[in-house]
């Protein structure tokens, strides 16, 4: 399959592997382009920040978390809108729901049509 | 007539009827009765003094009135005065026997028996070999007889020497029968027997109290080791004989524990201790003593199921403290497996399928089906209820399946994990769940005293390192909020907590686990902020082996005593 340049970048950031092999694999089937992350720290050093037109983020990371990159983000002006995955149900009530970008948060493990109706709702508020 | 009768003749007398066993009342009354006898117109008897001298027990005497006699029990005897009329000099009894030759003084305390008719000769004290005061032998005129005046006294030192060895003899008779009464009291009090064995002869001599042990009729003699052996328990004849064998090859000493099997089928645990002598032919013999230990071995037992009780109760609350870390650990594989699956339905449906994509992506759900149940497995077996197992453990091993458990909550709480495991560990002999069990408790119990920590890194190192004298070492440093020195001693009591939620249960079972795996476990204070909770075991697996089952074995040699005994003689096993 090629990558054509017209597809939209979804960025997934999270630190388990299997996520990272996975998801860009199904993104890469719904039709967009996607690179995956192992750390927010890795994220924000990458090159493709402004090219990313939606974020998939884990909320429980080790050092920076998913909150934090969003609150980096933020400050640095980059409002890319932003779907939360997580494993644990209890850490979906911390967020602040849609704010900051904030299109939805999907508990793990979550389908492919919950992940594509998220999808879609970020690139309508995009 | 009287003259020729020698101390001999009298001691033979006397001497026969102690032989036959008779009581010393008896024995004194013929004494009496053959003075009589000789010495015509006279009357003789024996008051015994009791143990202090100072008081009459009883008297003896042949041909005196009864009612006289019993006047005289319980009277106080004076040594220290010299009344008037008697020949006694400072180590002689002086008793009011005769109202008439001996007046009374003003302290002495009751009215001077008296018998009608008859009037005090004399009055010989009975001193035992070491000088002790044992009785009096006094001797009477009969006044209806006034001829007969002239007393035969040479006759009265013989018979006083012949009474004193009387009682003498009776005495220590009965100070053995008293020490053997004590001897058998003393063994029932204390549940302990005592028994000989003559190793070449095979003689065995059992205490009573020893019959009672083993049930046996204590007219079963000679006891033998065959009558014995029928009392052992199957399972640990094999290691009783094995016993039998050691002692009888000569060491000095030795220790068992085994159980009896009794008629009623009832079993009865018992514990040996053994000491070997030699006699002057160089024969050996052990005397040793047998403790009923049931009631302690029962308690034993009861103790270490509430231990397992109350270690699976720690589980049960480190659980739902885990519940959430559970749920991730379980959540990520599926979120693999559910994408991967849903990305393969997708290859296939295009035209024409991406079969290649397909197949990786197949792969990888398994994988992670794979690490789901990996997962499941630990929990399983981490939480599961069942007895203590003792096997050879890798203690990285162990502690690296811990931290993959447990990592994600300590993450979530914002604890960086650091682990610092030794290159090469030699094994440890001990039951995984357990030792998992006090690794998972000091991680939480770390990542609880760093949770108020916002002004420092919540840091956890753990490390495992070789400890000296043949230990491994784990320990678990945390940059919570430590402990206040005096409460050291407080951290590891049950039901001791500084958590709102919690029970407590969790440093004081950890701490029983570690001890059954001949381990300690301790907490020090860290030079900067927090604590550091360690503990050590042994890795030689022989040493670790015997309390890591939690319930003893039987039927076991004690070796250490053995051992001991075989350094001594300079002998190899």
């Amino acid at each position: 399959m090629t990558v054509t340049v017209k597809r939209p970048l979804v960025a997934v950031v999270d630190d388990d592997e299997s996520v990272r092999e996975s998801l860009p694999d199904l993104l890469r089937e719904l039709g967009y382009s996607a690179r995956a992350f192992s750390s927010a720290e890795e994220f924000l050093a990458s090159d493709c920040i402004g090219e990313t037109r939606c974020l998939i983020l884990d909320i429980a990371m080790p050092g920076m978390t998913g909150p934090d990159l969003q609150q980096e983000l933020t400050v640095r002006g980059q409002e890319i809108p932003i779907i939360f995955i997580t494993a644990q149900a209890d850490e979906t009530v911390h967020l602040r729901s849609l704010e900051q970008g904030t299109v939805a948060c999907l508990l793990k493990p979550f389908s492919d049509t919950a992940l594509f109706e998220a999808l879609n709702t970020a690139f309508r508020v995009s | 007539m009287w003259v020729g009768l020698g101390i001999a003749e009298i001691g033979r007398t006397v001497g026969g009827l102690i032989r036959q066993g008779r009581p010393l009342p008896v024995v004194l009354s013929a004494l009496c009765q053959l003075f009589d006898a000789t010495a015509k117109g006279f009357s003789s008897s024996v008051l015994l003094l009791d143990r202090t001298g100072a008081r009459v027990r009883s008297a003896a005497g042949s041909s005196l009135p009864a009612s006289y006699i019993k006047q005289l029990e319980g009277r106080r005897v004076s040594w220290s005065e010299t009344p008037s009329g008697a020949t006694i000099n400072a180590k002689k009894p002086v008793i009011v026997l005769d109202p008439v030759s001996v007046p009374l003084r003003k302290d002495q305390e009751a009215a001077p028996a008296t018998a009608p008719g008859l009037r005090l000769h004399e009055a010989s004290p009975i001193v035992s070999l070491t000088g002790e005061p044992l009785g009096i032998f006094a001797v009477y005129r009969r006044e209806s007889n006034p001829d007969v005046i002239h007393c035969p006294s040479a006759l009265i030192p013989k018979f006083t020497q012949v009474a004193g060895a009387a009682i003498e003899r009776m005495r220590s008779d009965e100070a053995l029968e008293r020490s053997a009464a004590l001897l058998e009291r003393t063994q029932q009090l204390s549940s302990t027997c005592c028994f000989s064995w003559h190793v070449e002869t095979d003689e065995i001599s059992w205490s009573k109290e020893l019959c009672r042990l083993f049930e046996l009729d204590p007219s079963d003699v000679p006891v033998t080791l065959e009558l014995i052996g029928a009392r052992i328990h199957s399972e640990d004849l094999a290691s009783f004989r094995e016993m039998i064998e050691r002692a009888r090859s000569g060491v000095s000493d030795f220790e068992f524990e085994h159980r009896l099997r009794l008629p009623d089928n009832s079993v009865k645990y018992l514990r040996i201790v053994a000491h070997g002598t030699r006699n002057q032919e160089g024969q050996l013999e052990y005397i040793g003593a047998v403790q009923d230990v049931t009631h302690r071995r029962h308690t034993e037992e009861a103790l270490a199921r509430l231990r397992a009780e109350l270690a699976q109760a720690a589980r049960v609350t480190s659980l739902g403290v885990l519940t959430a870390a559970i749920a991730h650990e379980v959540s990520q594989p599926l979120a693999g497996i559910v994408t991967n699956a849903s990305t393969c339905r997708r290859m296939l449906a295009i035209d024409p399928p991406d079969v290649e994509g397909a197949r990786e992506t197949t792969r990888r759900t398994i994988r992670d089906a794979e690490r789901a149940s990996e997962v499941i497995k630990r929990l399983r077996a981490l939480f599961c209820k069942k007895g203590a197992t003792s096997e050879s453990l890798d203690l990285n091993e162990v502690t690296r399946e811990v931290v993959a458990l447990s990592v994600s909550e300590l993450e979530r709480n914002k604890v960086i994990v650091r682990t610092e495991l030794a290159g090469e560990l030699p094994p440890v002999q001990g039951d995984r769940v357990q030792l998992q069990q006090v690794i998972l408790n000091l991680f939480l119990n770390a990542s609880d005293a760093m949770s108020g920590v916002d002004d420092r890194p919540r840091q956890l190192l753990i490390r495992t390192e070789r400890d000296e004298e043949d230990r491994v070492r784990l320990s678990v440093r945390d940059t919570g909020v430590g402990f206040e020195p005096q409460g050291v001693d407080r951290l590891f009591d049950a039901f001791y907590t500084t958590k709102s939620s919690g029970m407590g249960i969790g440093l004081s079972v950890s701490r029983s686990i570690i001890e059954s795996h001949k381990g300690r476990l301790w907490a020090t204070p860290n030079e900067g902020p927090g604590a550091t909770f360690s503990f050590s075991i042994p890795c030689r697996p022989q040493d670790a082996m015997a309390g890591a089952t939690g319930a003893r074995s039987l039927g076991a040699i004690r070796m250490s005593a053995v051992t001991n005994a075989e350094e001594r003689h300079g002998r190899s096993l």
